[in-house]
C-alpha cells in the first residue's frame, strides 16, 4: 500500500493531469435506499454535483465525509470505499 | 453582526463599487468619455456576476460563497491557472516593455508580489516541522538506534 502512494507520478508536473481515486459503492447503495443524487446530498450536506462526481470516480471524498456517507448508509466505511480499486485517472 | 438581507447582491454590488471608483479615477485623470466606457463596461460585468451567483452547479456556488470541500478543491485549482496566467501575462508584458526601452517596474512589482505571496501563502497553511513534536526525529534519535539494534532479523555474521 505503501508503495501504490509513493509513486513517482504525485511530483510535479505529473499531478497537474493525475487524480488518485478509490472507487465506491455509493451509486449502488443511494439506488437501494431508493434515493435521488439530490437528496442524498442534501443528508450528506454537500452540493449534488460532488455526489455526481463522487459516484462517477471523478473526485475522492475526504476522509471526513467518506465517514459521513458510511455513516448516512449505516455501513462500515471500508464496504463503501474499496482501497484495492485505486485507480489513477 | 447583522447579516446583509440580499446575500446575493454583495459580491456584484461590490465589484459595482469597485468598478464606478475606477471610473471615478479615468473620469479625473483622462476623460470624462473613457470613463463613461468604463462604467458600462463594469456594469455588464455586474450583471454577469449577478447571473452567475444564481445559476445552479459549481460556479453558482463558489460566486455565492457556499462551497463543499470538492468545490474548495475547485477554487484551488483554478486560482493556480489564474496565477500561472498572471504571470505568463506578467512576464510578456515586462519583455515587450524591456524590448520597447519602456518602463517595466510595474510589471516587476506584479510579478514579484505575486512570487513572494505564494511562498507566503505555503509558510502560512503549510505543515511545520514544529507541529510534529516529537514524531520526527530522524533517524539518530537514541530510540530510533536502539530499534535498529534490537532488530532479531540482521542476519549473523559468518
Amino acid at each position: 500500500m505503501i508503495q501504490r502512494t509513493c509513486k513517482g507520478t504525485l511530483t510535479f508536473p505529473s499531478m497537474l493531469s493525475n487524480l488518485y481515486i478509490v472507487k465506491n459503492e455509493v451509486r449502488n447503495y443511494r439506488r437501494k435506499k431508493n434515493l435521488s443524487q439530490a437528496e442524498l446530498a442534501e443528508g450528506l450536506g454537500v452540493s449534488r454535483q460532488t455526489v455526481i462526481a463522487i459516484e462517477g470516480d471523478r473526485y475522492s471524498p475526504s476522509l471526513p465525509l467518506a465517514f459521513r456517507i458510511a455513516k448516512f448508509f449505516e455501513v462500515p466505511v471500508e464496504t463503501m470505499f474499496d482501497p484495492s480499486e485505486e485507480m489513477v485517472k | 453582526m447583522t447579516k446583509f438581507r440580499y446575500p446575493r447582491l454583495v459580491a456584484p454590488l461590490a465589484v459595482l463599487a469597485i468598478g464606478t471608483a475606477m471610473a471615478l479615477a479615468v473620469g479625473i485623470g483622462h476623460t470624462w468619455t473613457d470613463a463613461l466606457s468604463s462604467e458600462i463596461t463594469i456594469i455588464l460585468i455586474t450583471v454577469g456576476y449577478y447571473f452567475l451567483t444564481g445559476s445552479k452547479g459549481d460556479v453558482g456556488a463558489i460566486y455565492r460563497r457556499r462551497t463543499d470541500e470538492r468545490q474548495q478543491h475547485v477554487i484551488m485549482k483554478a486560482s493556480r491557472l489564474a496565477m500561472l496566467v498572471m504571470f505568463a501575462l506578467t512576464f510578456g508584458i515586462a519583455l515587450v516593455m524591456v524590448a520597447r526601452n519602456e518602463n517595466y517596474w510595474q510589471e516587476d512589482v506584479i510579478g514579484s508580489v505575486g512570487g513572494v505571496s505564494f511562498f507566503l501563502g505555503i509558510m502560512i497553511y503549510g505543515t511545520h516541522e514544529e507541529d510534529a513534536a516529537g514524531t520526527s526525529r530522524g533517524i539518530m534519535a537514541s530510540d530510533a538506534v536502539k530499534g535498529i539494534e534490537e532488530t532479531d532479523d540482521i542476519a549473523p555474521p559468518m
